[in-house]
């Protein structure tokens, strides 16, 4: 376990490595801080001052050495254009993205397993068919125009939920959280139903391929042949059956959502860092793209091991040497 | 159905409107801080100037200043307003625009403010006495009147603040331990100033103020204001449409032509001073991205650059892509911008501008990449796919060239674009941004900072260095009037049209827009 715990960590680091390069290179290809920075007032001497103030006159391998001198003791750099270290800026970001991400992966696993397995069990029932043909519907919308759809829908005409922000926020260890208030929840429920709709339908169709496979299988019939009462033999033998693909799946699809719910915040302006990697694109500031997405990058590592390790707990002949 | 929901949004607004003494406004880019001194840009301004005022305002009159005379064109003497008061009840002082104008020299983390370049020629500032000060400039610089609108002024009664006068030096040092941090502003502990409004709470995406009882000018008409920032045209406009906000910035014109048959809805429009232009590089050695067969340099033969203004038809531009809401341009700012003269309209002639081109030995045309923004101007890729349209009419083969603006800029800046497309919000004078664009480098008196164009006439260059170092308003409108008819006559670049400001906001509110693109409270009240 060790040994791999080990290995992990040394492929991750070669990945944060390998795209801090790519993002550094690409960003300085691509984008000049200066020239966006710069108002329409700038004259070269003043463009001059700010390229050295910022650091970007300097050469681009200089510049990056010195970026990950810093980056090994911590130091992820100042935000060009707030001028501020950008890991406070990501992370005060971060709460909005998790609630909602998760929020959204919950409601995927709740609502989608279950109906996966009753669409499983009872595939001749019309029940099933209406499901089936849902999530073909929720799978292919695409996610902007759904996001316009349920503000015109809930907040436009019904006006039960606020189209768009954050709304209240209330402390809980020192991090503003939406969730623990009514005015927080309510501006939550629109951006995560708008992400939930995907995973849940993608969930569904998971478990309910997962079920119609596990059912057939010598294993199953033996089961039922034993006179195993129908709670056990779901729980027991079809679940943890089918839930590997659904945990790796899971996995990917939270990182996913924490790293590139872009459309979704943008269109519900939702504070989330998402907001944040669009923003900083568009303004070239290079240092908070560039701490993100190695940030990113860990994250994924650790999603990745993690569902290693619920493989390993789901299915008892998996090991890790 | 329609008209039920109809109603039901009438009334959801009514029962609003009962109780909604708190004007809710949202922005279309986020302000970047409540501190006035690091950061431009139209949000950022339109947000300070709610709490901090200076010595000038936005129509360029007077604001804390009561006046002001030139004892030189580089020393300007202002006298400030009597009884003026902050939010914490201390008096405006001379010594308080001294302090102001130190933090904005002061460096952040090594970092000047990006409004510090305004600044630049500014030599000294000294307080004469209480209601008197003076300001010393190393160079003629009569564009500093306009300029004083970016100092915002801070009061200089906080505890790190020694006693006695205090001595400007541009390195904002000003024997001052320690300013107030970024922090401080946002957090309000620092967010004092002169303004109708005080600062009550600040995020990124939301700024929550309340009014300032004891203003010294028109009291303001809203007990409180909450101004969110919605980057996203559709997520504000659903915004409104829920009633998340009683007014937007920045409407699309697509969205504005569906509010017409809403009743519980309006937009009021305005025309702004932003005018769009094509820069041309008239260089006779050649632009980037512009080839002829020959080999010349097609844009430096006034004829083609005269060709290419009678190919665009202006009014279609504004009629079609804007429905009205954008004027046709015929200078470099418009004429209801102060300082701007009267020019005539420019003609629309395709079949001249193919005559003008085979006169100047381009039957054939010639190849050119037009350079433009794709996510910077109202409804900007459009009119530059207009652009290219009419130019490939005249025979002329264009390659339209569409960026994002970061993209864009860096290519402006590294001068490897010869045709482009650009704004300019003349938010310091009608002359400032040709100035800039089209006059020959003269850091002395920062003339031709920006001149991408290579432009350099004698009769233009006159005129400019003539208006940048003359204090009396009707004399430098003058040299204005002469260095644009210059221009105007040699097409450094071609005006296309002005926009105008939108907001689309509940029909029982009355909006009187302002010109330079920013959106405050004091424009909006109950009709």
């Amino acid at each position: 376990m060790l040994s791999f715990v080990l290995r992990r960590l040394g492929q991750s680091a070669v990945l944060v490595l390998i795209m801090s390069v790519l993002v550094f290179v690409g960003m300085y290809v691509i984008s000049d801080p200066v020239a966006v920075l710069a108002g329409d007032d700038f004259t070269p001497e003043d463009m001059a001052v700010l390229a050295r103030e910022l650091g970007v006159d300097r050469p681009l391998i200089v510049q990056y050495v010195t970026f990950l001198g810093n980056m090994v003791q911590g130091d992820f750099g100042t935000s060009f254009v707030y001028n501020k270290p950008v890991l406070p800026l990501i992370i005060e970001r971060l709460p909005a993205t998790l609630e909602v991400a998760f929020l959204a992966i919950g409601l995927g696993l709740v609502l989608g397993v279950p109906l996966g397995i009753y669409s499983g069990l009872n595939r001749k029932k019309a029940s099933t068919k209406s499901i089936s043909f849902a999530t073909t519907v929720g799978y292919s919308i695409p996610n902007f125009w759904q996001a316009l759809l349920l503000i015109m829908v809930f907040a436009v005409w019904l006006k039960v939920l606020p189209a768009s922000g954050r709304g209240e926020t209330t402390m809980l260890f020192g991090i503003g959280v939406s969730f623990l208030n009514l005015d927080g929840l309510s501006h939550m429920i629109l951006p995560a139903t708008n992400l939930a709709i995907y995973k849940i339908c993608l969930q569904t169709r998971l478990a309910r391929s997962g079920t119609q496979e596990v059912m057939f299988q010598d294993f199953m019939t033996y089961a039922r042949a034993k006179g195993l009462p129908r709670p056990r033999l779901l729980r027991r033998h079809l679940l943890r059956n089918i839930l590997i693909p659904i945990v790796t799946i899971t996995g990917l699809e939270l990182g996913g959502l924490i790293a590139f719910s872009t459309v979704t915040e943008t269109v519900f302006n939702w504070p989330g860092i998402g907001k944040l990697l669009l923003d900083s694109i568009h303004n070239a500031d290079r240092p908070v793209v560039v701490a993100y997405l190695i940030l990113i990058v860990v994250m994924f590592v650790v999603i990745n091991f993690l569902v290693d390790v619920a493989y390993a707990l789901l299915d008892p002949r998996i090991r890790y040497t | 159905m329609k008209k039920t929901i109809a109603a039901l949004v009438a009334a959801a607004a009514l029962t609003g409107a009962a109780q909604a003494e708190t004007l809710r406004m949202a922005y279309s880019t986020a302000p970047r801080s409540i501190d006035p001194y690091p950061f431009g840009g139209a949000t950022t301004a339109s947000l300070k100037e709610h709490v901090f005022e200076a010595l000038v305002g936005h129509d360029d009159q007077p604001l804390l200043a009561s006046g002001w005379t030139w004892d030189s064109p580089t020393s300007l003497t202002v006298n400030l307003r009597e009884g003026i008061t902050f939010h914490n009840g201390a008096p405006l002082t001379a010594r308080d625009v001294v302090y102001s104008s130190c933090r904005m020299m002061f460096k952040v983390n090594d970092k000047r403010n990006l409004l510090t370049s305004s600044m630049g020629p500014i030599a000294d500032v000294v307080a004469v006495d209480d209601l008197t000060v003076r300001f010393e400039m190393k160079n003629p610089y009569p564009l500093w009147v306009q300029k004083m609108k970016f100092l915002s002024i801070l009061s200089a009664s906080g505890g790190d603040v020694p006693d006695g006068p205090i001595k400007y030096d541009d390195a904002g040092d000003c024997g001052i331990t320690a300013y107030p941090s970024r922090d401080d502003f946002e957090n309000g502990e620092a967010a004092v100033g002169t303004g109708p409004y005080k600062h009550v709470s600040w995020t990124k995406e939301k700024a929550v103020l309340t009014r300032n009882d004891a203003y010294w000018g028109e009291a303001a008409k809203w007990d409180g204001l909450e101004i969110s920032a919605v980057t996203n045209s559709g997520a504000r406009m659903a915004g409104l449409l829920a009633g998340d906000y009683d007014l937007i910035e920045n409407p699309t014109t697509e969205d504005i032509t569906a509010l017409d048959s809403n009743d519980a809805f309006d937009f009021t429009g305005k025309p702004a001073w932003r005018t769009m232009f094509v820069v041309l590089n008239v260089s006779p050695d050649g632009a980037p991205g512009v080839e002829a067969a020959d080999g010349s340099a097609p844009l430096s033969d006034l004829r083609v650059r005269q060709a290419l203004s009678l190919a665009i038809n202006r009014d279609a531009i504004v009629d079609r892509l804007f429905g009205g809401n954008a004027s046709v341009a015929n200078q470099f700012a418009p004429a209801y911008r102060v300082g701007a003269p009267e020019m005539p309209a420019l003609e629309y002639d395709p079949e001249r501008a193919k005559a003008l081109l085979a006169e100047a030995g381009y039957p054939d045309g010639f190849k050119m990449v037009f350079n433009a923004p794709n996510d910077r101007y109202p409804n900007g890729t459009r009119v530059a796919q207009a652009l290219t349209q009419y130019w490939s009419r005249i025979g002329i083969e264009v390659e339209l060239n569409a960026q994002p603006w970061s993209v864009y800029a860096k290519a402006r800046r590294a001068k490897e674009m010869g045709v482009f497309f650009y704004g300019w919000g003349h938010p310091q004078g009608a002359a400032q941004m040709i100035s800039f664009a089209f006059a020959s480098r003269d850091k002395d008196l920062g003339l031709g900072a920006s001149n991408y164009s290579n432009y350099a006439s004698e009769a233009f260059d006159t005129a400019m260095q003539a208006w940048a170092v003359e204090t009396d308003d009707d004399k430098a409108n003058g040299f204005v009037k002469d260095a644009m008819v210059a221009a105007m006559a040699d097409l450094p670049g071609i005006p296309v049209y002005y926009t105008h400001s939108l907001w689309a906001h509940r029909a029982d509110l009355q909006v009187d827009g302002r010109q330079d693109e920013r959106t405050s409270a004091w424009m909006v009240s109950y009709k």
